[in-house]
């Protein structure tokens, strides 16, 4: 019998075919639209988040107490060598990096602003963060004298690869010094704070300049993608401020929170729609069929049969509809993974609000369970007020009822 | 043909109502969303402006890109005497910038300092209401600083105290002075709040061998929308080569370029909403169509032609989306226009967003009637292209065939 049922399910969701295609491409056209700008807008924050984690604190991050509230050189973790090591061992931990970060003026012969020197160890960084990523122009070198410049900077400076740039700040014993450095490479972290105003040098060379001691570090971040480290470590170090990325970085929490938001209210509108769309659809075919029905109806097929008929058909419909949105869906994912969007038309504003200039989207089989999910739905409660109109028949009325 | 498309309207209701109801939602969705789109970006816009930068700025051509002492503007109030001339120019004033090292007791930063005209900058900008704690500068007020919240919270200085600053002259020499702080400013520009000092012009002058120089002139406008062709007269009067006047699309071309970013993706997220309605109200005018060939076979047997067939579904679609348009314009205007003059308040939103400039927690509106204008083409359109089917499908019926239609 289901056999049966099934079969006049499936040829009764084709049976008006115009009718069904539209629906279909409704399903696929705004399915595939709407994983598409998910996964764009999700790729968008998620390559913030990540760039900004590789290039500045990890996943947790150690700081002397005072050093967030007062950026000064006496705030720094005097044994962070100390620390550094034992984090390294205990389990889970990727990778740890210290620097030395200080904050002055950066001046060519013609322009100055004011800049953030941070003291990097470039094999620890690749390791950290594949730093190398981040080169946009140049080589990653900190040899002699060389630095790595922040892109905004680079073209606040009007700095080139070559440039010589002067950088004057407080040491740590309150005199006024200058370094001159020269640059050998420009960088994109895509960490607002970093490409606006950040140089890179050598950290054993910033710590000889400013006084510090090689053993001495304003920052320790920690990669680690364990859960509890972040606690485990607030515990072992209560001397120290230790922060997680989001507690450091609360707006990309907040950004990640309104995407979702956003994603989420975007999707039950969509799907509320399409829900009406297939609701018309299925509304009519059944009305259409309101003979056939009473007919079947009469002749002693029970309305459960009749039920499961429609349910199916409903069903076909939806997972066709899904099948093809799914499919292109998938393809745009893809291609906005690979390729993205190419918006160096807007490359300074893209760069200056942390962006690259190319946005890539990413892809989460979320976004197509929870899509199967909701069409699935949509089309189940589509056919219960069709269903009613049935069940209320009278098969002899409308059998002598004309069409 | 109007008549038989308003009996059509009445009589099938469930259609009516879904695609009235539809459009209904997509024109608030529209009206609304363009509405907090465009308030937002012209509030930055505007917050931005009014802090500081002008909505004309002079510079000499290689300032901008070069930089340097050598290609200051020399002779500034010949270029200003030109500017009076102009009427629709409200204020003008050169400003002199420089960058130099600020040290309190036990604290450095970097700071640029700007030598400005305490009172043409009442008028040209927003820095006096900016201000915290201490005074604005006056004409007397010699070697008083006029500092960002953030940079005194780094130099940890309170009200009179003395800072040194050390800095290269206009003639390239080496400055420097013992300057006060006498007045604290706060934008909300967290990077301006964080490295910029202000001082009076006169005595910076002095200080920086700067006298009748300037980085560049700043213009403030009697009308903002007037600024492209105030700055072709400008232009026109300057005759100058060496100089260049830019329009505040130009010197904040990347708040420009990162509205018009944010404005492609609000349009791509809308675009999705619109997709939907537009098949649903398809769908919905195909159902009703095609449950109507034998009618329409009918009307093509006693002499309607494809146009009349045409023209009826084009007065039923037309009737049921004035209809919501009607019921929809007023409302998402009445919104528009209230959140306008009261903005939608984030707490903290400002703080939060710091980085990307935004200074204020409100979020106005922007109501204006040619862009709620442009809104409604749009539904219209959107609108009209679902019969294109619907009538492409009844049109491939032969009027026979369609009147025995089953």
């Amino acid at each position: 019998m289901f056999k049966l049922i099934i079969k006049m399910a499936w040829k009764n969701s084709f049976l008006r075919l115009s009718r069904t295609l539209l629906v279909i491409t409704m399903i696929a056209v705004s399915m595939s639209m709407m994983i598409g700008i998910q996964g764009l807008y999700d790729g968008m924050t998620a390559n913030m988040i990540d760039k900004n984690k590789r290039s500045d604190s990890g996943d947790v991050a150690l700081y002397e107490k005072e050093y967030r509230v007062e950026k000064e050189l006496k705030n720094t973790i005097k044994n962070a060598n100390e620390i550094k090591g034992a984090i390294e061992n205990r389990a889970g931990v990727e990778a740890v990096v210290s620097r030395v970060r200080a904050e002055g003026l950066a001046s060519t012969a013609r322009k100055s602003s004011f800049a953030m020197i941070n003291g990097i160890n470039l094999s620890e960084e690749e390791h950290f963060g594949v730093f190398s990523d981040f080169l946009k122009e140049g080589a990653l070198s900190l040899e002699k004298r060389d630095a790595l410049v922040g892109i905004e900077l680079a073209k606040t400076l009007k700095l080139r690869v070559g440039s010589k740039i002067i950088f004057s700040t407080q040491d740590s014993s309150g005199e006024i010094n200058s370094l001159a450095l020269k640059v050998s490479g420009i960088v994109q972290t895509t960490n607002i704070s970093l490409d606006n105003s950040a140089i890179f040098m050598d950290r054993e060379k910033l710590h000889a300049f400013l006084g510090t001691l090689p053993s001495e570090a304003t920052q320790i971040a920690i990669k680690s993608s364990k859960e509890g480290l972040h606690k485990a470590l607030k515990l072992k170090y209560p001397e120290l401020d230790v922060k997680s990325f989001l507690e450091l970085q609360p707006m990309m929490k907040q950004m990640q929170d309104m995407m979702t938001i956003f994603n989420s209210i975007t999707f039950f509108i969509v799907m509320s729609v399409v829900f009406v769309g297939i609701l018309g659809v299925m509304y009519v075919s059944v009305l259409d069929r309101i003979r056939e029905f009473g007919i079947m109806l009469s002749i002693g097929m029970q309305y459960r049969y009749i039920r499961v008929q429609i349910f199916l058909e409903a069903l076909f419909v939806g997972l066709t509809g899904y099948i093809f949105g799914a499919t292109l869906g998938a393809f745009l994912l893809l291609y906005l993974r690979d390729y993205g969007i190419d918006l160096s038309a807007f490359a300074d504003a893209m760069q200056s609000f942390g962006y690259e200039t190319t946005v890539h989207g990413t892809i989460k089989i979320s976004y197509f369970t929870t899509t199967f999910l909701a069409i699935m739905s949509a089309s189940f409660l589509s056919v219960l007020i069709p269903l009613r109109k049935i069940k209320n028949l009278n098969p002899i009325e409308v059998i002598k009822a004309e069409k | 043909m109007f008549q038989l498309a308003l009996k059509n309207i009445l009589f099938y209701r469930g259609r009516s109502i879904t695609t009235a109801v539809l459009t209904f939602v997509s024109t608030m969705l529209f009206i609304i969303f363009v509405s907090i789109q465009d308030g937002s970006h012209k509030s930055m816009l505007e917050n931005s402006l009014k802090i500081y930068t002008g909505a004309i700025e002079i510079y000499h051509k290689e300032y901008r890109d070069t930089g340097g002492n050598e290609y200051l503007i020399e002779d500034v109030k010949t270029i200003t005497d030109k500017l009076s001339e102009i009427e629709d120019i409200e204020a003008f004033a050169g400003r002199y910038e420089t960058y130099g090292l600020l040290s309190s007791r036990e604290h450095s930063a970097a700071s640029m300092i700007s030598g400005i005209d305490p009172a043409k900058e009442r008028v040209l900008s927003s820095l006096k209401e900016a201000r915290r704690e201490g005074e604005f500068l006056s004409e007397n007020s010699g070697n008083c600083l006029y500092m960002g919240a953030e940079l005194v919270k780094k130099l940890h200085l309170k009200m009179g105290d003395e800072v040194a600053f050390v800095g290269s002259a206009s003639d390239n020499s080496f400055a420097a002075d013992i300057l006060k702080l006498c007045g604290v400013f706060k934008t909300g520009l967290f990077e301006f709040d964080g490295s910029t000092s202000f001082i009076n012009r006169s005595y910076f002058d002095s200080l920086m061998s700067a006298q009748n120089r300037a980085s560049y002139i700043t213009i403030k406008l009697k009308n903002m929308d007037d600024a492209q062709r105030v700055n072709s007269e400008i232009l026109k009067l300057l005759n100058d080569d060496a100089l260049e006047s830019l329009t505040w699309k130009t010197l904040m071309k990347t708040l420009v370029e990162a509205m018009e970013v944010d404005s492609i993706f609000g349009y791509i997220s809308l675009s999705l909403f619109f997709v939907v309605i537009f098949f649903v109200i398809m769908i919905y005018g195909f159902v009703n169509v095609s449950s109507r060939i034998r009618e329409f076979g009918v009307l093509r047997c006693i002499g309607l032609s494809g146009a009349n067939i045409f023209r009826l579904l084009f007065y039923e679609i037309f009737v049921l989306s004035s209809l919501a348009v009607v019921l929809a314009t007023p409302i998402a205007g009445f919104l528009c226009y209230y959140f306008q003059l009261h903005p939608i308040v984030i707490e903290g939103m400002a703080e939060m967003y710091r980085d990307y400039g935004v200074v204020s927690d409100a979020i106005p509106l922007n109501f204006d009637i040619f862009t709620i204008l442009w809104n409604l083409g749009v539904i219209y359109i959107l609108n009209f292209l679902s019969i294109v089917y619907p009538y492409f499908y009844i049109n491939s019926f032969k009027p026979i065939e369609a009147s025995r239609h089953v």
